[in-house]
């Protein structure tokens, strides 16, 4: 016989955990408000490089920059894997520490020379109980990663890879598609693949597409100051520093997303559990009360 | 000369960095710091692709001007629109002189060997100036 007592105390705590984690599902919520308005704004800064390096192209300009070209010999490679700081957020994590786990393998076996960098507690933490440790770790990108946080590391491989120090980047993060959908990608941001086909996003390339429109823009030959090769130089590492830029944000946003779907989950099996808890507890309680009845109808029979 | 300003051609200037559009206005004239020196757009202005330095952006608008440090980057003239990209983008009001000379003091007493370092230690120098002058001017 289940004590009622014991089933009230347990529906208690599920009720204080279902307020926790409602709680968090409204902050993810907020969070991913105020990660996506970054993240679109990112956009804005993509789509008008797009339009650039597209004006740069008509122009009759060949391509040559050392970021875009493959390197015959490939020797030191360096795999970024972006994981978040916290947990509670489904399968956020364990995803991408599969993912760059794999990754790492498949390149380990191949390149002799590989370098593991690690953003987020939670990757480190699982390097950790695998027995492996990362090159380099950074903790300090929250959901609000800074241009100038991410343009810092972005410098140090550009520097890495004009020395030789680097031939090859891959980088494990969460691609954000829509609210409804991300996935785990993996992808190769050194060697740059062609910078004018896409700065990485759908909608930058929407972008471009509608902007490729007006037959006016198109007709525009511009005056280059300095010279259009001396632009492209620059051009090159600053798409490469915006795409960078890109995974990290996309990476804030899909935390968020994903923390707001495992609470929100978390918040619906809670209230499921308190319903059946309460039948258990009000079935307890009419059978305690109903055999105590039989004990004192029993004991006035037996008196009487 | 006063026509030009009663006119209905105007400029549109945006400026966007990785993080936010800064802005985004109706102006008369813009004034922008390119690698060598300084160039002044005014509507009509032929297309044009240019490199920008680490100077000052002045936008004008209705005899206001408003003043930016741009950080390098580009700029796109097409059209009567001026599309600046560039990586960071400050009013000038909010940098600080006193703080920046003195990261103008470490930057120069920092040692820096090999051209690759030398070249960053460079770039550091010409940005804190260029920040100096900036807000120098206000």
């Amino acid at each position: 016989m289940a004590n009622p007592r014991v089933l009230d105390k347990r529906r208690r705590s599920i009720r204080n955990i279902r307020k926790i984690t409602r709680t968090m599902e409204l902050i993810a919520t907020a969070r991913f408000k105020k990660a996506m308005d970054r993240a679109s704004a990112a956009t804005a800064y993509t789509s008008r490089m797009t339009k650039l390096v597209q004006d740069l192209l008509a122009s009759g300009l060949e391509i040559h920059h050392p970021l875009l070209e493959k390197r015959e010999k490939i020797e030191n490679v360096t795999l970024l894997v972006l994981t978040a700081n916290r947990g509670l957020c489904g399968g956020f994590n364990g995803n991408l520490q599969r993912a760059g786990f794999h990754r790492g393998q498949e390149l380990k076996a191949q390149i002799p020379n590989c370098r593991l960098e690690v953003v987020g507690k939670r990757g480190i933490s699982a390097l950790k109980f695998r027995g492996i440790a990362p090159n380099r770790t950074y903790t300090h990108f929250e959901d609000k990663p800074s241009f100038d946080e991410v343009d810092e590391i972005a410098s140090r491989y550009l520097d890495e890879y004009a020395t030789g120090k680097l031939d090859r980047l891959d980088v494990v993060y969460t691609k954000f598609e829509s609210i409804a959908r991300q996935h785990v990608a993996v992808e190769t941001l050194l060697p740059l693949t062609a910078i004018g086909a896409d700065p990485g996003s759908k909608a930058g390339r929407k972008a471009a597409a509608t902007e490729a429109e007006p037959t006016s823009d198109r007709k525009a030959i511009y005056e280059f100051l300095p010279s259009p090769e001396s632009i492209l130089e620059e051009v090159v590492p600053a798409s490469f520093k915006v795409k960078l830029f890109k995974c990290f944000l996309d990476s804030a946003v899909s935390e968020q997303i994903a923390r707001m779907v495992a609470m929100k989950s978390a918040t619906e099996n809670a209230g499921d559990l308190i319903h059946r808890l309460s039948r258990q507890y009000n079935r307890a309680r009419q059978s305690r009360i109903t055999s105590e009845l039989m004990d004192v109808i029993g004991g006035v029979e037996a008196l009487s | 000369m006063a026509e030009s300003f009663t006119s209905p051609v105007i400029l549109r200037c945006i400026v966007v960095t990785p993080e936010s559009t800064v802005l985004d206005t109706q102006c008369e004239f813009v004034a922008l710091p390119l690698f060598d020196g300084e160039a002044g757009i005014a509507p009509g202005k032929s297309p044009m692709i240019g490199r920008l330095g680490y100077g000052e952006l002045r936008v004008r608008q209705g005899g206001q001007t408003s003043r930016y440090y741009v950080d390098g980057g580009f700029v796109q003239v097409a059209n009567n629109v001026v599309s600046v990209l560039t990586n960071r983008a400050v009013p000038a009001k909010s940098l600080d002189t006193s703080t920046l000379e003195q990261q103008l003091r470490t930057t120069l007493t920092t040692p820096a060997a090999g051209s690759a370092e030398m070249a960053i230690r460079e770039r550091q120098i010409s940005q804190v100036r260029g920040q100096l002058r900036v807000a120098s001017h206000v």
